[in-house]
């Protein structure tokens, strides 16, 4: 029965490997997202990285909708984790959007599909949205999914429209053209970087600041954007793995270094902890961060914490009349703000820019509906109209160039997000 | 002072490998198995050790009445972790206890990734957060001061190890569980109630890591259904480094861990040309880990396992 000493320890190097594997596979950070090069899916790479779009090699199909059929619209959202806070009101917001809309007496539902913000998601949703026969996608909503799963979409000449990817890359991908199938509403982090490094320089006054990053794209990506911008000095910039609790050696070493503010690059989930720990060790200089961690549920979980933190989104403060429509319509529907989770207005208009460029080319065939996704891609790149959060028109790679002031300010003051001005 | 809080910084985070790694060292020693399932018996403890602090009065806590509450989150933890391990070592060990090596592993896996779903199902996928009752702020000399949370946790978990070792050296039950790991059959014959002593040793190791939840939660703060997964991975590499079935050994595995990823990699930064951050922390940690093993085998006080093997 009794095993050699050998295999003993054969065995127990086999168990390691497994359990490093696993550790890797739970940090989840991929380095191909934060290099930026593109993420191997084994799809048709367009020849030669010129800066003009092209059509996906495969052609785009033409979906038939039956006789009472509905129109499906996929969304690729995050559904479970911490970040559903983030990920469910952004599908409801792209929803109220179809809601009571009939094209050709063919009503609009959706198909939700959980992308967990993470590249594996992003890539099994676009599979199962796909399969299922959508003619257009609403998200995914974070930059990991976009990058990993724009190939796919790509091949099967299916639009995603993300209301909320800010990483640079999504439109600019390394070593080939721009995805003709992908555009998004928000404004990308090539603003809103230089926007957050002129707050800390000019607004906060920061000479110094000490810089903490999540290891994913959207992460890195802003967190590389605000670096290239900021004029001061950056006297460390460290990175941490999704699902990191421990933030004490960070905070010892900010402690040791005497930043003017603090820069954090990431999501809410982990924001939380390390400013938990930052105030509570005693340091009290300003904590900027952006769009990742503006939600009600950063707030409520951080407390007392939270208070007095700077944070951006990549949109102007909202008004006018589609935006109060969005909002009032949001707040009957489900019973809460619209503006308590970031991307809300972002996913409507993107719902709402593919159900106008829908309605444009779906054709009647007898009773049925039919809908080419190549004139629907071209409708939606030449779409041109005003959304909740203002004019939208994409530009030649598929980013937003309608709007004009495209970063506000907000601070946490006695548990809300406050507008900050200058 | 920055190197001092830095190692507090490691044996604050080394305390919690160091709780949890007792659980896999404790059950290895008697099954020789890897209870994968153990780091979300310490997620358990946090949720229990969270809901009775609420039940409490959350952040109206204070005085007195926060040692009542604290203990009594401790042993909520302690309890519920151990209530899981039972009901887990029934359904998903014991039938398996002869099955090929394997089985057991693959089991404790799939449990593994079931109490984390439940959990996740159950809180919908949101943090919770421990009301921050702990006070604030420092104690100790001038430079050398550590925060009391830190303080809290690094004493409360010396305390529990040294309970651990005074049980196990010099109980009956203590006595039962050194027998049965030396040879589970003599002891059996012997009149040790085997099955009893199993159980035993489930609810010695879990109540450990519920106590570590707790711990954790009130340092950290927010707790979620998959936060004892990442924690798990490493407490686990802490035994193996210590010497697994060790007791001593998973106690030392889990502080040299914890101060490997923060005093080790500030070390290394030291060096001319070296510039690691904070996302190197795991890459240190495990390639300390395999040097160790390649040096060390059987790990710092890993000498039974060879004896045995």
């Amino acid at each position: 029965m009794r095993l050699s000493t050998r295999w003993v320890r054969v065995s127990w190097l086999l168990v390691l490997m497994l359990a490093m594997a696993l550790t890797v596979v739970a940090c989840g950070s991929s380095d191909d997202e934060a290099t930026g090069t593109p993420v191997a899916t084994g799809t048709a790479v367009a020849g030669g990285a010129t800066a003009t779009v092209a059509p996906p090699e495969s052609g785009y199909p033409v979906i038939t909708v039956g006789a009472g059929e509905p129109i499906k619209i996929g969304i690729s959202t995050i559904l479970t984790g911490d970040l559903q806070a983030l990920g469910i009101p952004i599908a409801q917001a792209a929803e109220l959007a179809g809601k009571d809309v009939t094209i050709e007496g063919h009503a609009i539902t959706f198909e939700r599909k959980d992308d967990q913000c993470s590249s594996e998601g992003g890539t099994s949703a676009a599979q199962q949205l796909i399969d299922a026969g959508v003619v257009g996608v609403v998200g995914p909503v974070c930059s990991s999914s976009v990058i990993a799963s724009q190939p796919l979409y790509e091949e099967a000449g299916i639009t995603t429209i993300s209301p909320s990817s800010t990483a640079v890359a999504s439109t600019a991908p390394a070593g080939r053209a721009p995805y003709a199938t992908f555009f998004r509403v928000t404004y990308n982090d090539a603003i809103q970087g230089p926007a957050l490094a002129k707050f800390a320089s000019e607004t906060l006054t920061a000479a110094k600041v000490y810089v903490v990053f999540f290891n994913d794209a959207y992460g890195q990506g802003l967190k590389d954007e605000f670096e290239k911008a900021y004029t001061g000095e950056v006297l460390g910039s460290e990175g941490f793995e999704k699902g990191a609790t421990d933030f004490s050696s960070i905070v010892t070493n900010i402690e040791q270094a005497k930043p003017d503010a603090v820069f954090f690059s990431g999501f809410f989930g982990e924001a939380v902890p390390f400013i938990t720990q930052l105030r509570e060790s005693g340091q009290t200089m300003p904590f900027l961060s952006a769009d990742g961690v503006r939600d009600e549920q950063f707030i409520t979980l951080a407390g007392a914490a939270a208070e007095g933190a700077y944070l951006s989104l990549p949109s102007p403060t909202l008004s006018g009349d589609v935006y109060t429509t969005f909002k009032t319509g949001y707040l009957a529907a489900y019973g809460k703000e619209a503006d308590t989770s970031p991307f809300t207005a972002e996913s409507y208009d993107a719902a709402s820019v593919l159900i106008a460029a829908l309605k444009q080319v779906a054709e009647v065939d007898g009773a049925t509906l039919k809908i080419d996704l190549g004139k629907l891609r071209d409708a939606i790149a030449a779409s041109d109209l005003t959304g909740a959060i203002g004019r939208i028109a994409f530009d030649e790679k598929g980013d937003n160039a309608g709007g004009e002031t495209p970063v506000s300010f907000f601070i946490v003051k006695d548990g809300q997000f406050v507008p900050f001005e200058g | 002072m920055f190197w001092f809080d830095q190692f507090v910084n490691g044996l604050t985070v080394g305390s919690v490998y160091a709780l949890i790694a007792l659980g896999y060292t404790l059950v290895y020693g008697i099954l020789q198995m890897i209870n994968f399932a153990h780091g979300e018996i310490f997620m358990i403890g946090a949720f229990a050790g969270w809901a009775v602090l609420l039940l409490l009065g959350g952040s109206a806590i204070a005085g007195p009445m926060l040692i009542v509450a604290l203990l009594a989150a401790m042993i909520a933890a302690a309890l519920a972790s151990s209530f899981s391990a039972v009901v887990i070592e029934r359904v998903a060990y014991r039938r398996l206890r002869n099955a090929p090596r394997l089985a057991p592993l693959i089991s404790a896996i799939g449990v593994s990734i079931a109490l984390q779903n439940v959990a996740l199902k159950l809180t919908g996928g949101r943090d919770r957060v421990y009301p921050r009752v702990f006070p604030t702020g420092e104690v100790g000399l001038g430079d050398f001061s550590v925060g009391y949370i830190q303080a809290f946790l690094i004493g409360s978990s010396v305390v529990m190890m040294v309970g651990l070792i005074v049980f196990i050296q010099r109980t009956r039950t203590g006595r039962a569980m050194r027998a049965v790991s030396e040879d589970r059959a003599t002891a059996s014959l012997m009149g040790v109630d085997v099955d009893r002593t199993i159980v035993t040793t489930f609810i010695v190791g879990a109540a450990l890591a519920g106590v570590a939840g707790v711990l954790q939660g009130l340092w950290i703060p927010n707790i979620r259904g998959t936060m004892g997964f990442l924690p798990g991975i490493k407490a686990f590499t802490a035994a193996v480094v210590g010497g697994i079935g060790s007791v001593p050994g998973a106690m030392a595995g889990g502080y040299f861990l914890g101060l490997s990823e923060t005093v080790g990699r500030e070390l290394l930064n030291e060096l001319p040309g070296v510039s690691l951050p904070n996302e190197w922390r795991d890459v240190i940690a495990f390639s300390l880990l395999v040097i160790v093993l390649i040096v060390r085998p059987t790990g710092i006080f890993g000498e039974r396992v060879s004896k045995r093997a």
